[in-house]
């Protein structure tokens, strides 16, 4: 009965309820796209840690140290394999070398993406390496690997291009006897490991760990969008409703009528925002962390998942409804009359400043998960004193007001703070997130090495026979070099005019020569340093830009609706001829004075939550990327609320239609 | 000789609806004239052509001697500003603003201070048995109260002509009544004419003269002789 209404009333809610209707669908698509994708990142990293978990082998003792409780201990501490990988580089790019040998008759089970343990002497590359070794001439990159068997398959890749070699060796073979350098980054010891199963490496916990992070600080500010969302259905419906409980509706039937519009309208929105994520899936799969793209599937959340947040979301859009409903079902003259609407209470302040004070007394643990429940905490207050603050500017500005334009925005801002808080939020939030983020960009890796020259580690009472055996290697490939033995590292100087091709020979010539080490140049050894930097721009990048256009399409929907539901008001006053600037003006006051105040204070506030993080000091970097935060935000709400201008002019331009 | 706001041959089309079809009426100072028609006689359109809110198709509109009907949208709406004044059915004062500033604001518009303004907005409030109610919101008054709040905002500019469209249609008969009986007597007492569209005769009994339309044709009284 409630349903059938409730639909009659949805369809028929004339041009302006479908525009309404059409905006709210929007929005929640848009939330739901961006809501995935937030959630997608995590399974991404997930994904990535669990498939590149082989490289990183669990020595056998700490199996059995661990696995005490465990069933099939013995077995499972039994040594099958040596394990180890190291770093190679070609141009600029990293390739990971795995030296895997079988320690019983029988072989192990392989490594996932092979089809067998690798004999000794057999080599399996990624497609992409193969691909690279094929286009690039033999004594560059092919001759580092010969015996090529096979191609890996995608389960054994952390992402697709990835360049990666699996070589088969004898269990005593140097590569997999030789001391190893200290650098776990560079390279990691051979290993007895029990099986090749392995676990995420700290890296990939690290990446997982910013993943969460980053996924609270786009999902907070997307529900604070769904709620706005749910709360224009209402905004619309209100004086409707107020209406049905004037005539005798029972609160439990109006809170139905609303939950069941809101979510019918969600879950449409929901269903659209699925189908405009999966469209951008692969576009997103573009994006570049920990040194290459993703595969699209990585971007997928798992079936449940995605089924648990097409339920969620519709459910969530109705109870923010149904709070914005509150006023309508416990009395419905409130509205129907538009009395003064009740104070903000202080005590949110007192929230806030509680949240703040838990920041760095959490922070002093190393315990993550405490530290982004604050983080989260803190987001969501910034949240709940946003009205009460817009309530104080609001009371400000029409105290000092002395022109119409100020006095009807500070006066709307304090009857209406909630709408207004609306509007600005997503900027604050994402001057949150920037204020978060600034501190934490790591500063520009400024690179001093030497050109033009490889270095290889050797064990100290070996270098100058290392010396003159890469001599020899390289006369033998044609290269023209200096070769110098240096403490415990053989410098093999090319001149500072040689190519990449150049140093490529020199890295093949020279491949081997020091079992488990690898001939870098400077630039390869900072290679992961600057990969990291990247990667930490690629997600501020990322997350500043969710959080942005969720901001601008929050400011340029609630816009849209507040003149909307004034439509009457703004055209009896233009057509007792007050100016459509002044209206405008505004209008815009209304947005730019809170705007201004909150960007700011939510920026310091993000600014408080990052300092316990903070990676040295402050750097230009960041303060570049706040600036432009906090430009492009003002920018795009600005923006916003000019693209809703023709639309005040249109509701404004035609007060008498009617041909009475 | 005297006549403050006239209207000459005024036609007005919506498609294929004909709203006015060549009317004239002429208002002179402190008059107060009733427009009276069916639904859909064009009585509305008749307003809305003589207070500059739209154009008429052809046939002109004069205030005090001077052609308003060609001038630009900016000019009419500065017009409707200063020299005219508005009364509607409901819904024409902003909600979040207290009663005082409602009535201030066409003077703030005028760029009066707001002090000022607002001291002269006070003014209204006596006269208009509104003592009291200055700084409650129009959601806090009566439907009565609200209509008297907006006689203030139409009269505080001292305008030239007052306008109002159905002013008592939401009104119970007695607050009607009174309603009425303040608009006449306050336009009056301003020096300005006043045009009133009803359809209601007890509201027209309250203007000196009544006129009515009849399917965009004015039936009698539009030109005295």
């Amino acid at each position: 009965m409630n349903l059938d209404l409730t639909w009659r009333l949805l369809k028929g809610g004339g041009r302006k309820g479908l525009l309404g209707t059409w905006l709210t669908l929007g929005a929640v698509a848009v939330s739901m796209a961006l809501l995935l994708f937030a959630v997608a990142a995590n399974y991404a990293f997930e994904a990535r840690a669990d498939r590149s978990a082989w490289r990183n082998p669990v020595a056998t003792t700490g199996v059995q140290e661990k696995g005490v409780q465990e069933k099939g201990v013995q077995e499972k501490g039994k040594a099958v394999a040596i394990e180890a990988s190291r770093h190679d580089f070609v141009r600029d790019k990293d390739i990971t070398v795995v030296d895997l040998g079988a320690l019983g008759a029988e072989a192990p089970a392989p490594p996932p993406g092979l089809a067998r343990f690798p004999a000794p002497g057999e080599v399996w590359l990624s497609p992409a390496l193969k691909e690279l070794a094929e286009q690039l001439p033999a004594d560059q990159l092919a001759a580092r690997f010969p015996g090529t068997k096979g191609v890996l398959g995608e389960e054994a890749l952390l992402y697709p291009g990835e360049l990666i070699a699996v070589v088969g060796r004898k269990p005593d073979a140097p590569e997999l006897t030789a001391q190893r350098s200290d650098d776990w980054i560079i390279a990691k010891p051979p290993v007895k490991v029990a099986s090749l199963a392995g676990e995420p490496t700290e890296d990939a916990e690290a990446y997982q760990v910013l993943a969460l992070i980053a996924g609270v600080l786009m999902i907070v500010p997307l529900l604070v969008f769904g709620g706005a969302a749910a709360r224009l259905t209402v905004a619309r419906r209100d004086q409707r409703l107020a209406t049905l409980r004037l005539v005798g509706a029972t609160p439990g039937q109006v809170v139905g009528m609303t939950v069941a519009e809101a979510m019918i309208v969600a879950l449409a929105g929901a269903v659209t925002g699925t189908l405009a994520y999966a469209l951008a899936a692969p576009l997103l799969a573009g994006i570049q962390i920990g040194g290459g793209p993703w595969f699209v599937s990585d971007l997928w959340p798992s079936p449940l998942v995605l089924g648990g947040l097409l339920v969620a979301v519709p459910l969530l859009v109705g109870l923010s409804a149904v709070v914005g409903l509150r006023r309508v079902v416990v009395s419905p003259l409130g509205v129907a009359k538009r009395e003064t609407p009740p104070a903000m209470r202080f005590v949110r302040v007192v929230v806030l400043l509680a949240v703040l004070a838990a920041v760095p007394l959490l922070s002093r643990g190393n315990a993550v998960g405490p530290i982004a429940v604050v983080i989260g905490l803190a987001f969501l207050c910034v949240n709940l004193v946003g009205p009460w603050v817009v309530g104080i500017i609001g009371r400000v500005t029409a105290r000092r007001a002395n022109r119409p334009a100020r006095l009807l925005a500070g006066r709307r801002l304090v009857d209406d703070p909630r709408s207004a808080w609306r509007t600005v939020s997503g900027v604050a939030m994402t001057g949150f997130v920037a204020g978060f983020l600034c501190l934490l960009s790591p500063g520009v890796f400024n690179s001093t090495g030497v050109t033009g020259q490889l270095q290889i580690a050797v064990p100290a009472d070996q270098t100058a026979a290392v010396a003159e055996q890469a001599r020899t290697r390289l006369k033998e490939a044609g290269i023209t070099a200096t070769v110098k033995p240096v403490k415990k590292v053989v410098a093999v100087a090319l001149g500072t005019s040689a190519d990449a091709a150049t140093v490529d020979r020199a890295r093949t010539a020279l491949a081997g020569l020091v079992p488990g080490h690898t001939p870098t140049t400077d630039a390869d050894d900072e290679h992961f340093g600057v990969q990291i930097l990247a990667d930490v721009r690629a997600g501020t990048v990322v997350v500043l830009s969710v959080s942005f256009l969720v901001a601008i399409a929050s400011a340029g929907i609630t816009a849209a609706s507040s003149i909307l539901d004034r439509r009457q008001t703004y055209g009896l006053l233009r057509l007792a001829g007050t100016p459509l600037e002044v209206l405008d003006k505004a209008r815009r006051a209304e947005t730019l004075i809170p705007l201004t105040v909150m960007g700011g204070g939510a920026i310091l506030v993000g600014a408080f939550c990052a300092a316990p993080f903070m990676i040295g000091a402050v750097n230009s970097t960041g303060v570049i990327t706040l600036l432009l935060c906090v430009g492009l935000g003002f920018a795009g709400v600005i923006g916003a609320g000019a693209l809703s201008r023709p639309l005040l002019n249109s509701v404004t331009a035609d007060p008498a239609p009617r041909p009475d | 000789m005297n006549d403050v706001l006239v209207g000459r041959a005024l036609a007005k089309r919506f498609g294929q609806t004909v709203a006015l079809d060549g009317v004239d009426l002429a208002v002179r100072a402190g008059e107060a004239v009733a427009i009276m028609g069916p639904s859909g006689s064009g009585k509305s359109t008749l307003l809305h052509c003589l207070a500059g809110i739209m154009k008429p198709d052809s046939g002109e509109v004069h205030l005090l001697g001077q052609r308003i009907d060609n001038m630009r949208e900016r000019g009419r709406s500065a017009l409707r500003r200063t020299r005219f004044g508005f009364v509607f059915q409901f819904g024409q004062l902003l909600p979040e603003l207290p009663a005082e500033e409602n009535v201030a604001l066409p003077l703030m518009l005028g760029d009066v201070p707001r002090a000022q303004a607002v001291r002269q907005a006070r003014d209204w409030f006596g006269p208009l048995g509104l003592h009291g109610m200055e700084t409650r919101r129009p959601g806090e008054l009566s439907g009565g109260q609200a209509q008297r709040v907006a006689i203030a905002r139409a009269l505080v500019t001292k305008p030239a002509v007052v306008f109002a469209d159905e002013p008592t249609g939401a009104l119970d008969q007695t607050t009607g009544e009174e309603t009425m009986r303040l608009l006449v007597e306050a336009t009056k007492h301003n020096g300005a004419c006043l045009i009133v569209v009803t359809h209601d005769p007890n509201v027209a009994g309250w203007c000196d003269r009544t006129v009515e339309v009849r399917d965009g044709h004015l039936l009698a009284g539009g030109v005295r002789a």
